[in-house]
């Protein structure tokens, strides 16, 4: 066992963690944070992508250990004050969401998207979320999602 | 063995201490894309794992003015977002940015690229075009070694590829590179070509380094291609002829593979794509 301190949602967790244990499952099994989705385990589909000190990473890639000192946002973090992130809210309102397997590195993926780039087109929308498969939906409700997440947070800063 | 020992390497000086303490128990875990899957499914177990990516002298990249050096921790995503690949560099800039997906360019390094030892690793025939020198640091002290050559004697158990670094190329200089081949397909299918072309003011390629990945073993240098170009203006016909001349060493190369006829094939427009651009952002970089 080895001990690791890193922050996931703005809150510091010190935890003892088995050396070969990744970082999905630390989220998952020891944190409990269970939006995070494990599908492929190999990096192709996604569905486990969090923000690890700023950018989109595969968290069945990583080892916990690895995560020491991290600051990592989960699907868990995006809501403020008990309101959905206008990502979330842009996502159901735009209809993306079917299964819903995807959604939470779907959503976090346009987050890291547009936090580097704010009005992406749709050909970079599409390059953004290339990382995160969907079996449901085919993509262009996410597209347009995020164009409708794009005017929220644009009047939300009215 | 069951990994029971790990490490947040907090400087090179330490991981080299590590490594010559723990040898071949021990490996180093850069972003982890490619190494982490290969614990999971056991192909692999070592006993101690090293984290290298918190080291920040592994991530940076210098510019001396002659040289570009990279640290072995620089990511494909920090080289797609950095202005010095967008111009005669373009063709390594192109290499990493259609490297998997941005999660996998957010993690994936250069160093991991090219000690994981795949075929298919897309950063290498860029730098090895660039004719790029290899840096490994153990207890024993540096080893240096020409890309090109690094595949037949690879990082060993007690050394960290620490950078590597190329010489800048002259504004008459560019760099292209090709790649067929989805994120999804087989690593094996994913066939690459880059060259570095230099033009007098005739249009004459007066220097060239070509380099392949998939077409063998390893990736490579081309040297039949080379010299089949130096000398030539780039037209139709020597661009058939370039062809030729890869395909006779592939035949060569991969004599009996099942694989040689679609290699064969699918190489025809990649080396023209390669060749093609190369030409036309010619009048796009430098002062020609
Ligand atoms: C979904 C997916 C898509 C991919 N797509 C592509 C693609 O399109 N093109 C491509 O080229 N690759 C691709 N890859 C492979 C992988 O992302 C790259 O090979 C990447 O460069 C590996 O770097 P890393 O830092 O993640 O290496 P790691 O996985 O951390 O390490 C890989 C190996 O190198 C060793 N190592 C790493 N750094 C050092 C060092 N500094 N010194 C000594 N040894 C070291 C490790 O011990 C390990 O054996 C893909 C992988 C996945 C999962
Ligand atoms: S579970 Fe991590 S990418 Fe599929
Ligand atoms: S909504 Fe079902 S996988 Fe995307």
């Amino acid at each position: 066992m080895v001990n690791i301190g890193l922050t996931v949602n703005q809150k510091l967790f010190e935890i003892s963690v088995d050396e070969n244990l990744r970082l999905i499952d630390l989220l998952r099994d020891k944190l409990g944070f269970h939006g995070t989705k494990e599908g492929c385990g190999e990096g192709e589909c996604g569905a486990c992508t969090v923000i690890m000190d700023g950018e989109t990473v595969n968290s069945c890639l990583v080892m916990a250990f690895q995560a020491n000192g991290s600051n990592i946002t989960t699907i868990e973090g995006m809501e403020k004050d008990g309101k959905l992130h206008p990502i979330q809210q842009a996502y159901i309102d735009a209809g993306a969401v079917q299964c819903g397997f995807c959604i939470p590195g779907m959503v976090l993926s346009t987050k890291a998207l547009l936090d580097k780039n704010s009005h992406p087109n749709r050909d970079e929308i599409r390059e953004g979320i290339s990382g995160n498969l969907c079996r449901c939906t085919g993509y262009n409700k996410m597209l347009d999602a995020t164009e409708m997440a794009i005017k929220y947070m644009e009047e939300e800063k009215e | 063995m069951t990994l029971n020992q790990v490490y947040n390497g907090n400087s090179i000086d330490e991981v080299v201490e590590l490594l010559g303490k723990y040898g071949k128990e021990a490996k180093i875990v850069a972003g982890g894309t490619d190494i982490v899957i290969a614990l999971k499914n056991e192909k692999i177990s070592p006993r101690v794992l090293i984290d290298i990516t918190k080291i920040d002298e592994l991530k940076k990249i210098e510019d001396d003015g002659e040289y570009i050096t990279l640290g072995a921790g620089v990511t494909f995503t920090q080289i797609v977002e950095n202005d010095i690949f967008h111009g005669n560099l373009r063709g390594l800039y192109k290499a990493c940015r259609m490297v998997g997906s941005p999660q996998i360019r957010n993690k994936g390094t250069i160093g991991g690229n090219i000690a994981n030892g795949s075929a298919a690793a897309d950063s290498i025939p860029p730098l090895i075009a660039l004719g790029s020198i290899v840096s490994l640091v153990s207890s024993d002290g540096v080893r240096e070694i020409p890309l090109e050559d690094y595949y037949y004697d690879q990082v060993r158990d007690n050394e960290l590829l620490r950078s590597i670094r190329f010489k800048k190329p002259k504004d008459n200089q560019v760099l292209n590179f090709s790649k067929l081949g989805l994120r999804k397909a087989l690593a094996i299918s994913r066939l690459t070509t880059a060259v570095l072309l230099e033009f007098d003011e005739n249009n004459i390629i007066q220097f060239v380094r070509a380099a392949s990945g998939a077409l063998g073993k390893y990736p490579m240098r081309e040297i039949e291609v080379e010299e089949y170009l130096l000398g030539k203006k780039i037209k139709n016909e020597t661009i058939d002829g370039a062809v030729d001349a890869l395909q006779i060493a592939m035949d060569e190369r991969l004599k009996g593979r099942s694989t040689l006829p679609y290699k064969r094939t699918a190489i025809v427009s990649i080396l023209r794509e390669t060749l093609e651009s190369g030409n036309e952002s010619k009048n796009e970089v430098g002062a020609w």
